[in-house]
This record gives C-alpha cells, structure tokens and sequence, in this order.
C-alpha cells in the first residue's frame, strides 16, 4: 500500500514539475506576461522555481520509499 | 443535546437540498440569455451560502459527539483523527483535486494563451463544484472545532519558544542549527515531548494551511460575489493577484503536506482510520529525521 501511495506521489510531483517548466518559460516567452510587466513575470519565475524544488523533494521522498526495504511494508 | 444538532443538520440537508433544485431549477429554465459559463457563476454564487450553512451543521454533529470518544485502544494505539475531521480531510481533498488542476489551467491557459480542448465553461464548472465542497469543509471544519473544543493542532498561548525549540529537534541538523541562531533558540535546552502532533504540524503546516486557505477562500468570494455585488476594479485586480498567489502557495503546501506524511507512514494511517499504530509507530524509525517526535507517533500528549 506504502509503494502505491509512492507511485501516485511520484506521478504527482512530476506532472509538478512539469507544469513549473511552464511557468519558468512563461516568465521569459509569455506575451501576456510580458505586457503586465517584471512583476508578472517574475512571480511566473520564482513560482516555477518554487514548485520544482518542492516537487524534487517530494519526488526525491517518493524513490527513497520505492527503493527501501521497509517501503514494501504494507498497512 | 446531539438530537439537536442531529435536526440541525437534517434541516440544513433538507434547506440545501431545496435550494440546489431551485438553483439548477432556475438555471435551466432558460429565462436569462445567459451563456453556459455566466450561468454558473451564479449557480456557484447562489450555492454558497447552502454550503456553507451545511458545512457548519455537519461540523456541529461531528463535534457533539467527538468528546465521548476514547483516546486510547487497548493495543495502545492513539486516537489522532475522529471520523469527522477524516470525512471532511477527504472531502476537502476531493475539492483540492477538482479546483487546483482547473484554477491552474485557468492561469496557465490564459498566461501561454492557449485554449484548451474543451469548453472553458466546463473547466469553470469543475472549478466551482471544488470550491464548493472547499467551502463547505472549511464552515465544517471551523464549527467542529468550535463544539469539540479539539484545539490539539493549535500552539498554545505563552507556548510557542518551547514548540519552536521542539521544531528543532525534528529539523535537520544544519538547518535547526542555523534556524535556532536566526530565532535566538538555546539549543543545549531540552526539547519538549510532542503530543498528538508533531511540532512540525503545530508550528509550519497547521498555521500555513489556515493561511493559505483563508486567503484563497477570501479572494474567492470576492471574485465569485462580482455577480452580485459591485466590486471597484482595483480590489478586483488585486483580489485575482491574491487568488493565483494563494493558489501557487497551496500548490507548494500539497507537496510539502504529501512529502511530509509519506516518509511518516502512521500519519498516513492515521488519516485513514483515525488511529495511530502504537506498534508501526515504534517499529518505523520514521517519525522525523531525528529523535524528538518519536512521542507524536506514539501519541502521548504532554
């Protein structure tokens, strides 16, 4: 059970991760962004960057779970 | 005293139930020449209070009957969850999983200017059934504490330099001691013993949660109530700025909240039956990264 929960967990941090890849290249692409100013586009950049390191650490717990032998317990 | 409230929330399901039907009955009747997505911020709008009210009935219930309920098993397992605030946890995520992905693309959607394959109204629609159930958690949550007095998550008053050197102790190392010369914490001091929570939960996630939630809920409404209020433009804007802060900020806590009770397999349990595993506790060297929340997974409260 501890594993399945791990792999959803996983799944999850990486679409994260992927969607920060979106908001740190909207920082720099986005036409709308740019039209509202430095604020809008670094708040796309530190919000990025934010959500990749949170999802890493979780992604990171996740494999540490999946690779371990205690993670195959189940409850 | 619990048949009181038992009515109470009869009367607030039978009221909820009647205005929903109104509501849709009124949506769908087809008298304003409305589009798909104007027609349901007003459902959305004209919902809420039915929400909320049913929210704080439902809380009411579940704390009138949360004192009876024994603490302690006989195989030493701790209560740490009643079956209400386990409803609602799960209620509460459901709306998360509905509202965040949708609120998402929402921003993205209009920040990368793309359109998405289906109706945006759906994608509202969705949105709104997640603030809903978001809403009516919320009311819930707050009255359940209200009437079962549980204030367990909370740090105590003239408490808080013992939680924070407590919050230490469950820190990694190189960041406790560099946190503990930033807040002036003597870390020679003994740490306190955990209760049902861990220091963790008490001094960052607890207080963060009701942040974040506070402010997404706020600029929500005032968001959703332009439809029936006028609101000036510039409160307008800065509550939509807020809106997609807070929503970035909850993004950032649903990872954190995952990673914090995955590597904490009890608490994942315990969020599922209510019960801390006394034995699970104590064979999982997992209760933090050091030794001072030991006693949080095995549920003595101090």
């Amino acid at each position: 059970m501890r594993q399945l929960v791990a792999v959803l967990a996983l799944l999850w941090a990486l679409a994260n991760i992927v969607m920060s890849f979106f908001f740190i290249t909207g920082a720099f692409t986005a036409t709308t962004a740019a039209k509202e100013g430095l604020l809008a586009q670094f708040s796309l950049l530190g919000g990025g960057m934010l959500i990749a390191a949170f999802g890493l650490l979780l992604a990171w717990e996740c494999s540490r779970v999946l690779t371990s032998r205690g993670g195959s317990s189940s409850s | 005293m619990r048949i009181l409230t038992l009515l109470l929330v009869l009367a607030g399901l039978g009221l909820a139930v009647a205005g929903v039907a109104t509501i849709l009955g009124q949506a769908s009747a087809g008298a304003q020449p409305w589009s798909n997505e104007l027609s349901d911020n007003f459902v959305f709008i004209k919902a809420m209070p039915f929400a909320l009210a049913l929210g704080v009935a439902v809380g009411l219930l579940g704390g009138s009957g949360a004192r009876r309920r024994a603490a302690t098993r006989t195989d030493g397992s701790v209560r740490r969850f009643s079956r209400t605030s386990i409803l609602l946890h799960w209620l509460i995520t459901l709306g998360f999983v509905l509202a965040l992905p949708t609120g998402i693309w929402q921003y993205l959607g209009g920040i990368l200017d793309v359109t998405a394959p289906v109706p945006l109204y759906t994608i509202y629609r969705f949105h709104y059934i997640g603030a809903t159930l978001i809403l009516f958690c919320l009311a819930a949550f707050l009255s359940y504490s209200w009437m079962s007095g549980d204030r367990s998550l909370l740090v105590p008053r003239g408490q808080w330099s013992s939680h924070l050197r407590g919050l230490m102790e469950e820190l990694p190392r190189s960041i406790a001691r560099r946190l503990a010369g930033l807040l002036g914490i003597d870390l020679r001091e003994p740490a306190p013993a955990a209760g049902r929570f861990t220091f963790y939960e008490k001094v960052v996630s607890f207080p963060s949660w009701s942040f974040v939630l506070t402010l997404i809920t706020l600029t929500g409404l005032v968001k959703a109530g332009r439809f029936v209020v006028e609101v000036p433009g510039l409160v307008l804007f800065i509550s939509s700025t807020l809106h997609v802060t807070a929503m970035v900020l909850i993004i950032l806590k649903v990872l954190d909240h995952l990673r914090y009770t995955i590597a904490r397999w009890p608490l994942m349990v315990a969020i599922t039956t209510g019960w801390l595993p006394a034995r699970r506790a104590a064979d999982e060297p997992i209760a933090a990264e050091r030794s001072g929340s030991a006693a949080a997974l095995h549920g003595s409260d101090t």
